[in-house]
């Protein structure tokens, strides 16, 4: 067996793999001849090195216009602070305006700005009079990974079974159930779906489930700390995945159809395999290929926050961060938080790009 | 076994969590708050949110109390003329140039962590608001300052160049804000010096090094020593969660009866949302919220959901919310609707049904008629009430050349061959309250035959200098909707007034400049951004603010209403409401009056009256 087919062990035993373990892949993909040669290795290599090196320009030209559009927007800090200071006066503003350099024009503060980045200095939040990027990824990155990601992982483990069952019931009472629990889930707004949830579990059933927020103050205790996150977590991300779990469902279904009727299907059943193994191993897995590209694209916004479900469940995540500090015009954590995602969109269309050579023979670079 | 097993874990990780209800201490409060405070450093920012949380573990040299009345806090006593401690100072025409304030701390009062508070803390901190490199939020009031000296350990002197009528009100001493016009000198003193240090050493990252290590110290943003004067001392802050407080046993405030049945801990939790907030108070978490996060809400709603488990508590806010006109002559459009005619804005405020208005948009508000509002010195209950006249407001615009000539509903006139139509620009920001005003005003405006084009605009593009303070060039055309602070007696909030003076006649020799009109010719700097220039209003201003007397003051403040009355140069809508819910049993957490501004200035005395706190207030 060569290499190409080696890649195809993880993925499904196609009807032409079945017959001839040929080079084609699944879904009729020839595999690549001597991917894993040297030559290609150096392709490859070269083909990372380039696309690296051009995220740098990238990111520059990225940073400069985030910085721009956020400078063009009417107000700055010091508006802010006057807003909510009657005893404000004209010369404390011009005074703060010029303390902080926003007097000088915005390519200037640009300059200023991308002269203490490439140091590492993001500054300090003014929002929160801690540094910039110590505010965004200790006390806001990690709480959306915690909540998007169980999210992700609750909305793939439901979807999934469901889209299958409905497409294995086609046209059945499981099938009907499933479509209307889909559409349902699809027509209500999330933040509708928050507010009904905190008002059944913490309302109504007083207590039970709290409204909203990371964690209880003055717990403490390891059980009573990762309980109390727990059940804070537990409405938020049904929330969250009410939509994922409706759209993903009805992706999964349509896909599943789609497979279980193609050639190499019928040919795994009329080979004698079990109705489940058929299924499970030959026809899932071809399947569930659409789904996970889907959720790969996803993963940038994933990490982008939730902006409603924080702010309904008063989760302190990246979206609500990004959003507020647009809103005050709390330009150090804008600019981490934009760069940071404009960082990782970059990153995943990159690891795409890789895992399309990878998975896919037809593509080559280098 | 697997899956069991998960489950049973599940099971147990949950339980523990549930218990956890249970396991707070009855004598406890938890608030709930919709905005979270920037920091924890005494010199900077000054907003209501900040403010409300530093009253939880900071008093001033006076507060004020439910009733309106300015109380000693930190002092003694307050200084007056009759107890020999505020001494006033006149030139030869009798008109009052400097002054000078003693206080004295009282022996009983120590910071949280145990250190006496003394004249080196005060001295201290004017050093502090004084440094010019320093980023405090305003010096308002610590400009006035000529010096500031220590008399003995407890007491200190204040020499005002320019006269401070403020001088014992509310954060109207050196000018910091409400609850801490003393800060403490072995924390910040420190911190300060090593700042200056390095600013000494790098002048050009001096904002870089204040932001970092003044503003963004331990100290202030809760991850290190935080010291206080007040009631209760902090205990953490766990940043876009919550902030917690414990009770003092050495404050020198103390309730009726042994403390033990008074809050022992306080905990202020941010929740953004209204309706989350909302929740969490009918979910039992949330026992009490401020006076900010709840506005614009109908307290009558309000009690209907939360039945007898809640009080909701209604107080005028001390904000008036109102329409500014665009009077630049220099703006073609607002010149050629004539809108710095008095008799347009007249003809305006008969247009509108105020009373329907602020009932619909602000339940719980009170139709406003002056710039100051209820309980303020000089506040006058008797000025025109502008009632709701359509025949009036008509026939004022019909004086004024404004007619329906085409008979599309809308007013029409000529200049220079133009045909103007009446058509007016309002702009206010994407408040559901100021959404729902337009609609009105856009309706009620109809009937005279005004068209009102409605815009509604994110709040940091309204209040953005470049927009609000560019009248003169047109950026807003004709009515710009905002609340802004009515002036309650009291220091920063007293504008006297803020925006409508264009002249500082304060000054010796007099300056006749448009100071305080956003012009090319000053940068745009200023607040009176209507461009309204009365010189009798100035002079008035002037005078007020350098009569001592509160008899002869009231008066002056009264014909500078009557003149704002009749001129209008912004039309008054309402005295905007806040809303207060608490839990039932929850005594002596009030606000009473506008005056007091908030009710966190007596945390000392909030209990529970089923724990046997004794309800004062």
């Amino acid at each position: 067996m060569g290499l190409g087919a080696e890649r195809c062990r993880g993925r499904a035993i196609s009807p032409s793999s079945l017959a001839a373990d040929s080079d084609w892949g699944v879904g009729g993909f020839p595999s690549r001849p001597g991917l894993g040669s040297e030559k290609a290795g150096v392709g490859m290599a070269t083909y990372l090195v380039r696309r690296v090196l051009q995220l740098i320009p990238t990111l520059f030209v990225i940073s400069l216009l985030l910085f721009g559009l956020l400078a063009m927007k009417p107000g700055d800090p010091i508006d802010e602070m006057r807003r909510g200071n009657p005893g404000f006066t004209q010369a404390d503003y011009d005074r703060l305006r010029e303390f902080y350099g926003l007097d000088r024009p915005w390519y200037v503060q640009y300059w200023r700005w991308l002269g203490r980045v490439v140091h590492g200095d993001f500054g300090t939040s003014r929002q929160f009079g801690r540094p910039a990027a110590d505010y965004v990824f200790k006390y806001r990155f990690p709480n959306t990974v915690l909540l998007s990601g169980l999210s992700l992982l609750l909305s793939f483990s439901v979807a999934v079974p469901a889209g299958v069952l409905s497409a294995l019931r086609q046209r059945g009472f499981v099938d009907y159930t499933i479509t209307v629990v889909s559409f349902v889930g699809v027509s209500i707004p999330i933040f509708w779906m928050g507010i009904m949830l905190i008002y059944i579990f913490a309302v109504q059933f007083r207590g039970f489930l709290p409204a909203g927020g990371l964690a209880t103050p003055g717990v403490t205790g390891t059980w009573p700390i990762l309980g109390d996150r727990l059940r804070h977590l537990l409405l938020p991300v049904l929330a969250l995945s009410s939509l994922q779990v409706a759209q993903w469902t009805r992706f999964m279904r349509s896909s599943m159809l789609e497979t279980i009727q193609l050639d190499f299907v019928v040919t795994a059943r009329s080979k004698g395999l079990s109705e489940r193994r058929v299924i499970f191993k030959h026809a899932l897995r071809n399947a569930i290929l659409p789904l996970i590209t889907l959720m790969g694209l996803n993963v940038p916004a994933l990490f982008s926050g939730a902006i409603l479900t924080e702010t309904v469940f008063n989760w302190p995540g990246m979206g609500r961060a990004i959003y507020d500090a647009i809103l005050v015009n709390d330009f150090n954590v804008a600019m981490v938080s934009l760069m940071f995602i404009s960082l990782l969109v970059l990153l995943f269309n990159l690891l795409t790009d890789i895992a399309y050579a990878l998975v896919d023979p037809r593509i080559r670079y280098g | 076994m697997r899956y069991r097993m998960s489950v049973v874990v599940l099971g147990i990780v949950l339980a523990a969590g549930l218990a956890v209800l249970g396991s707070s201490g009855s004598n406890s409060l938890v608030i709930g708050a919709s905005q979270e405070p920037s920091n924890l450093c005494p010199w900077e920012g000054a907003a209501d949110t900040k403010e409300n949380l530093m009253g939880i573990f900071n008093i001033g040299l006076t507060y004020i109390d439910s009733s309106g009345v300015l109380q000693p806090g930190l002092a003694t006593e307050i200084p007056t003329e009759s107890n020999g401690r505020l001494v006033v100072i006149s030139d030869a025409t009798g008109q009052v140039i400097r002054q000078q304030v003693v206080w004295t701390i009282r022996e009983d009062a120590y910071w949280s962590d145990g250190v006496p508070i003394t004249s080196d803390d005060a001295i201290f901190t004017f050093q502090v608001q004084n440094t010019q490199e320093m980023m405090v939020t305003t010096r308002a009031f610590s400009n006035l300052v000529e010096e500031i000296v220590k008399v003995d350990d407890k007491t200190f002197r204040i020499t005002y160049g320019t006269p401070n009528l403020f001088y014992s009100s509310v954060g109207g001493s050196i000018g910091l804000a409400r609850f801490y016009d003393i800060a403490p000198k072995h924390i910040w003193g420190p911190i300060y010096d090593q700042v200056m240090a390095q600013i000494a050493a790098k002048p050009e990252n001096a904002s870089t090094i204040i932001e970092g290590q003044f503003l963004g110290a331990p100290s202030s943003t809760g991850t290190g020593a935080v010291v206080g004067s007040g009631a209760f001392e902090f205990v953490e802050w766990q940043i876009n969660q919550f902030i917690r407080f414990a009770r003092r046993a050495d404050f020198f405030l103390v309730p009726p009866g042994p403390a033990s049945n008074y809050l022992q801990e306080i905990t202020v939790r941010y929740i953004v949302a209204q309706p989350t907030l909302l929740s969490g108070i009918m979910a039992g978490e949330i026992e009490a919220c401020d006076d900010i996060s709840l506005a614009g809400m109908d307290p009558a709603i309000l009690r209907a959901q939360l039945g007898s488990q809640a009080v909701v508590e209604v107080t005028a806010s001390g904000f008036i919310e109102k329409l500014n006109f665009n009077l630049f002559p220099s703006c073609q459009v607002a010149a050629d609707l004539l809108l710095g005619d008095k008799r347009t804005r007249q003809a305006i405020i008969q247009a509108i049904d105020r009373e329907d208005l602020a009932r619909t948009v602000y339940p719980g508000a009170t139709v406003s008629n002056s710039f100051l509002v209820d309980g303020d010195i000089g506040f006058d209950a008797a000025l025109n009430p502008w009632p709701y006249n359509l025949t009036a407001a008509r026939t004022l615009l019909a004086d004024l050349g404004w007619a329906d000539s085409d008979g599309d509903g809308t007013l029409e006139r000529t200049v220079d061959g133009r045909v103007i139509e009446f058509r007016l620009h309002w702009v206010a920001t994407t408040a559901d309250f100021r959404i729902r005003t337009g609609e009105i005003l856009q309706e009620m405006l109809a009937d005279v035959g005004i068209k009102l084009e409605v815009e509604n605009l994110p709040g940091s593009v309204v209040f953005s200098s470049e927009y609000l303070n560019h009248g003169s060039e047109c950026t807003w055309r004709g009515i710009v909707e905002y609340a802004e602070a009515g002036g309650v007696g009291q220091a920063p909030a007293d504008p006297l007034s803020n925006e409508l003076w264009a002249n500082d006649l304060l000054e010796v020799p007099v300056d006749a400049e448009l100071e305080n009109t956003p012009l090319p010719e000053n940068s745009f700097g200023g607040t009176n951004i209507m461009g309204w220039v009365s010189v009798e209003f100035d002079q008035l201003r002037a005078d007020a603010l350098r009569e001592f007397d509160p008899d002869k003051r009231s008066a002056i403040v009264k014909l500078m209403q009557q003149l704002y009355n009749e001129e209008l140069p912004t039309v008054p809508l309402y005295d905007r409401s806040e809303i207060v819910v608490k839990m039932a049993g929850l005594v002596n957490y009030t606000k009473g009056t506008a005056a007091a501004r908030t009710q966190f200035w007596n945390a000392w005395e909030w209990g529970w009256a089923q724990n046997g706190a004794a309800a004062v207030r």
